[in-house]
């Protein structure tokens, strides 16, 4: 294989599932391409992608603030009627004398979400004012070595799990907070899942070029 | 003009982009960070992890996960005990989310990374089918889902607060979330630039 310079590898793309080396090629708008080899999606185009990932952004940020400040659960038990939030799932951990758990539950499903989605509203903000060339690289480096540890989707069917098992105790009521969380996980998994890093790259280069032209 | 060969291209792992592998130090071109760099200690950092993973899987399942002292009676389970205890009360779907979250993935994760470990030293698995990218992949796709059970005990014990009866985690609730922190950490170290199977 020859190339010109080391620029033009970005007209490749290595498939994440299989390692296949697959030549980049403008696809229509909404559409995917997928891996020659396995069928992975490999990038989506997106003609609008900044304008759509922010207002998600903002929209996901809305609905964690909303899932952290309602009532997650309650439960009428022995007359008595409880209820938890989800930062007060976390701190019952710590008073419990569990802190390695506490800790670990403190960053996977608080800060980390919190720092997603604070961190994408930043990053597409500076990429539609086409600014902060330095900041918006050291983003997505965040955001890739970020991404993998947040686990709001897997909280949120731990908690489906947990109602299972706390049929036998009492009356359970769902409170706001879980559907606001429901909304937020939906969010989060179209943002983490559904755009590829690598889109966020190409898209940043793009921009870039089309400042140097000007 | 360069003349490179296609067996030389790596993937960086934090940004995707392509770069060519020159050796010892490479830094993406793309994002600056190092891809693999320490390559006399390709496998070692890797096997770390995993192996304080799996010591720590042990005292998860030997350990209660979840402590129930109802009206003066105590009672604990441990991973397997739960899941036998919801098999019992008939709420199958519940008891094979936690045995395949708990038990399936975990073990499975141990093993799928210490086949791929030994594979890319000695020449194991050459005519497999199974793709090992594939493999790897996978086992970055479905690890952090062992984490169900942690997050579960932790709403439980929030929840269940009273006096007379009061749910209360475990041991093994550390020890767990240790072993799937480290198996986290063992699969991300893990250099999948040494698989050479397509190439």
């Amino acid at each position: 294989m020859k190339i010109e310079n080391e620029d033009e590898l970005d007209n490749f793309i290595i498939c994440r599932q299989c390692f296949t080396l697959n030549e980049e090629i403008p696809i229509k708008d909404g559409s995917k391409a997928l891996c020659s080899e396995c069928g992975g999606v490999l990038y989506r185009y997106d003609s609008k992608l900044i304008d759509h990932s922010l207002s998600l952004s903002i929209t996901g940020l809305i609905f964690f603030v909303l899932a952290n400040m309602f009532p997650l659960l309650q439960i009428d038990i022995l007359g008595s009627e409880q209820f938890i939030t989800i930062p007060k799932t976390i701190v019952s951990l710590f008073e419990n004398g569990f802190y390695i758990v506490g800790f670990v539950c403190v960053f996977l499903i608080f800060i980390f979400p919190l720092m997603i989605f604070l961190i994408n509203i930043l990053l597409f903000t500076l990429l539609k004012m086409e600014r902060g060339e330095k900041l918006t690289k050291e983003l997505l480096i965040l955001l890739s070595h970020i991404t993998p540890w947040s686990m709001a989707d897997i909280f949120f069917i731990s908690i489906l799990v947990a109602l299972v098992k706390l049929i036998a105790f009492g009356q359970i009521h769902i409170g706001i907070s879980f559907w606001a969380l429901m909304i937020f996980v939906l969010i989060d998994i179209y943002i983490t899942k559904s755009i590829h890093l690598s889109e966020i790259w190409m898209l940043r280069k793009r921009i870039l070029l089309n400042k140097d032209k000007q | 003009m360069i003349e490179i060969d296609e067996d030389k291209l790596i993937r960086c792992p934090v940004c995707d982009a392509v770069n060519i592998d020159k050796g010892k130090k490479n830094a993406c071109r793309r994002c600056g960070s190092a891809i693999y760099q320490h390559r006399k200690f390709s496998t070692e950092k890797s096997w770390a992890y995993l192996i304080t993973a799996i010591i720590a899987y042990i005292p998860a399942n030997l350990y209660p996960m979840l402590v129930t002292s109802a009206f003066g009676t105590k009672d604990e389970s441990t991973i397997l005990g739960g899941v036998v205890l919801l098999w019992e009360l008939e709420s199958y779907p519940v008891a094979a989310i936690i045995f395949f979250a708990s038990i399936m993935i975990p073990v499975m994760k141990f093993l799928i990374l210490i086949y791929l470990l030994i594979s890319v030293k000695y020449p194991l698995g050459k005519d497999k089918k199974v793709s090992k990218h594939k493999l790897y992949y996978m086992t970055e796709v479905i690890g952090p889902w062992s984490m169900i059970d942690v997050f579960v005990v932790a709403i439980l014990a929030a929840l269940i607060h009273l006096s007379s009866v009061e749910i209360l985690a475990g041991t093994a609730a550390t020890a767990f979330a240790i072993s799937v922190f480290f198996t986290l950490l063992a699969a991300h170290a893990f250099d999948e630039t040494l698989i050479k199977e397509n190439r």
